[in-house]
């Protein structure tokens, strides 16, 4: 099998350790793994700001570097809501683009269906000695039906015990743009998830969107929380990098 | 939003920020939502004692409704008929300014000098409540949560519970005020005793009231009625006990036959409250017929488009199937945030970002179909499978296609788009945006003020990358 990794263009910047960490896990179930040279953005920010040509522009970019593989792996719910369920509408009256991006977007799984459903990895490389909560990200939740997945994969990660939070469906208020052009009320939405976080009282909460994770950490730590870990669901599944 | 029907929309930000920032508002909400959220995941719950599924019967209510909105002026035909034949007269309202103008005309003609009314949202679209002020009419709101907001001179904050946002003792003091009586400490225990107090006052009020006005949850079609959903018993004392009763209500309201209504009413009262049923369900028909023990003299249904029409046939359709549960307002993270009055106009929430805009002019309220996070929940309860993100976010591509959002922004979109369709220069800038962001980091290891976002940082740290990216990192990994 044949598989490719699409790292995000915020996994990319932020925090590059999601993106090997998706890595190792995809190269453990024995595929063979690239990363197509050339990927930037999947285009969400415009598709969200309503810009409907500078989306479509940046899909038919992504579709043409992610064509031609057996899976398309994304370690983001809501990047691979993007591919998966917008690309398709958005080139759907475009005879060139239309059919490839449909295929692409068949092809796509975010990394937690993909390592749950089809790679069958029974061992995790990681280990975790603690407790951690899971939070479940919007899009992957709603558009892409992940909620299981990510739970299955974590009970396989030695050493780790999972304690579901209160609420954990419930939005962390980062939403893209939103959490810049409506600061205040972003900040008073991840507060109710820093508060059903701190209540749960675990060592780490563990999500599958990075944006939330940011958004999520970005808050813990202003409130002063500087113990509890955030960490993005492959770093926890890879454990840390080998030297 | 003190004056209904003016749209404060325009200023979304501006007050989302001073709600969210209102830490007092924000316990209070917060109190209120678990209720909402919990109660009503109940009552869906409960369907399955009834032997009834949730996913099929919301399909039969969107086609119920899909079926009316598809023709809307044929089902309006048969319904004005019907009223008509059942002794009560129609008219249409284009406007809030001619539904002044109806009421004040059939205030005057019947010699009112009071009205008391029931909830309806309609008469806020109008600023009803003002204008017959001005006209020397008494409006006395008779929904307690109306009351109080009534007393304390605001807009509704919600549409089904419309003091959401007041504390048991903000009310403690209005009503003092009113009742004139000395203020009482109040705890939640108080709650039964200070809403008899106000049924003591309002009693009089229903005695001495010449007209009622209510609003209507549908128009029933077949039969020409009225359909009344309320919990507190107000509803049937405005629609029964003074001699006129008006009826101002949408014509997206109608629902075809009797059958149709009780489809509905399985998940309306489920969506708002968790009830099965609502402690009062009423189907108004008519005026009072001679053997008729009791009822109003003269019944008329004031029947407004206020932008309505215009949305039939068009990819704005969906959401005349709303039939005002409240439900995605309850379940949605901003508007528990920021309370109903941040979003400026008579619905907040998300219906309200998608109606606001649509009723009021899409570049008067250029805030609200962003004010989401689409995360989606709005439209996973919804009882009548209204796309409300897809909705707001068609809203943004209209305001993209008409040139209404600001220059900094799209020109920051489009400098943004062009540089991730090149590769080499998006690298590049990457690599010189993580070293910029480490380097903004302080002696924590954070960044707490980031000039290029204050949004983020204003509640936020930004826990800064490591410096390199992954590209940078796994290219030079595959060269050694």
């Amino acid at each position: 099998m044949r598989l490719a990794l699409y790292v995000t263009c915020l996994a990319d910047l932020m925090r590059p350790s999601v993106g090997f960490a998706a890595l190792r896990l995809l190269e453990a179930t024995g595929a063979e793994v690239v990363v197509p040279a050339g990927q930037t953005c999947c285009g969400q920010p415009a598709w969200t700001a309503g810009n409907r040509g500078l989306a479509a522009e940046l899909a038919r970019k992504a579709v043409a570097e992610l064509e031609g593989y057996d899976r398309v792996v994304i370690p983001s719910g809501s990047c691979a809501d993007q591919v998966r369920n917008v690309y398709p509408q958005l080139l759907a009256d475009d005879p060139v683009w239309a059919a490839r991006a449909a295929a692409v977007a068949a092809s796509t799984r975010e990394l937690a269906q993909f390592l749950a459903d089809e790679a069958g990895l029974a061992e995790m490389p990681g280990e975790f000695s603690g407790t951690v909560t899971y939070h479940d990200s919007c899009k992957g939740l709603r558009n892409l039906g992940i909620k299981r997945q990510p739970r299955e994969l974590l009970a396989r990660v030695r050493g780790l015990s999972l304690e579901e939070m209160a609420d954990c469906e419930e939005c962390c208020g980062f939403g893209g743009a939103f959490a810049v052009r409506f600061g205040e009320t972003s900040t008073a939405i991840v507060d109710r998830k820093c508060d059903a976080v701190a209540a749960a009282g675990v060592d780490a909460v563990v999500g599958g969107d990075l944006g939330c994770l940011l958004n999520i950490e970005g808050r813990l730590r202003r409130r002063g929380d500087t113990a509890t870990r955030v960490l993005h669901l492959a770093e926890v599944l890879a454990g840390p990098e080998a030297e | 939003m003190s004056a209904g029907g003016t749209s404060q929309a325009m200023f979304f930000r501006a007050r989302a920020a001073v709600g969210a920032a209102d830490v007092g508002l924000r316990r209070t909400l917060q109190k209120a939502r678990p209720l909402f959220v919990g109660k009503r995941a109940k009552g869906i719950a409960g369907l399955a004692d009834d032997g009834l599924d949730f996913v099929r019967l919301r399909t039969a209510c969107e086609e119920i409704r899909r079926r009316v909105v598809d023709d809307l002026d044929v089902w309006l035909e048969i319904f004005e008929e019907r009223a008509v034949a059942s002794g009560a007269e129609v008219l249409w309202a284009r406007d809030g300014e001619e539904i002044r103008r109806h009421v004040l005309d059939i205030a005057a003609r019947h010699g009112v000098a009071k009205a008391v009314k029931s909830k309806s949202m309609l008469s806020e679209e109008a600023g009803l409540n003002e204008a017959l002020a001005a006209a020397g009419i008494r409006p006395v709101e008779t929904d307690l949560g109306e009351y109080i907001v009534q007393l304390a001179g605001e807009a509704p904050s919600h549409i089904i519970a419309p003091a959401v946002h007041k504390t048991i003792h903000e009310v403690e003091a209005l009503f003092a005020a009113e009742h004139g009586r000395p203020p009482q400490p109040r705890s939640s225990a108080d709650i039964p005793a200070m809403a008899r107090e106000a049924r003591e006052v309002l009693r009089q009020h229903f005695l001495s009231a010449d007209m009622g006005i209510s609003g209507a949850n549908f128009l029933v079609a077949e039969t020409g009625s009225a359909a009344l959903v309320t919990n507190e018993g107000n509803g049937r004392m405005v629609t029964t006990l003074p001699r006129v009763h008006v009826v101002i209500t949408g014509i997206e309201k109608i629902v075809p036959t009797l059958e149709d209504f009780s489809t509905l009413m399985r998940l309306l009262p489920r969506s708002a409250t968790g009830q099965t049923i609502s402690n009062y369900v009423s189907l108004l028909t008519g005026a009072r017929r001679s053997g008729d023990g009791e009822g109003p003299e003269k019944t008329v249904f004031i029947l407004v488009d206020n932008g309505r029409a215009a949305l039939a046939g068009t990819e704005f359709a969906d959401m005349l199937r709303c039939i005002r549960c409240g439900a995605c307002m309850n379940h949605c993270p901003v508007y528990f945030s920021l309370g109903g009055h941040a979003y400026g106009w008579v619905y907040p929430g998300p219906m309200g970002s998608v109606l606001t805009p649509l009723f009021t002019g899409i570049g008067n309220a250029l805030d609200l179909p962003h004010a989401s996070t689409g995360c989606g929940q709005c439209a996973a309860v919804c009882p009548v499978n209204i796309p409300l993100p897809t909705l707001m976010h068609r809203l943004r591509e209209v305001q993209n296609e008409k040139g209404l959002r600001p220059f900094g922004e799209r020109f920051a979109l489009r400098a943004w788009a062009w540089m991730a369709a090149r590769p080499v220069l998006y690298r590049t800038f990457a690599r010189l945006a993580a070293r910029y962001l480490r380097w903004l980091a302080d002696d924590s290891g954070r960044i707490r003020v980031l000039g290029l976002a204050p949004g983020w940082t204003a509640g936020r740290d930004l826990v800064p990358p490591p410096g390199k990216t992954f590209h940078e990192l796994y290219a030079s990994r595959k060269k050694a």
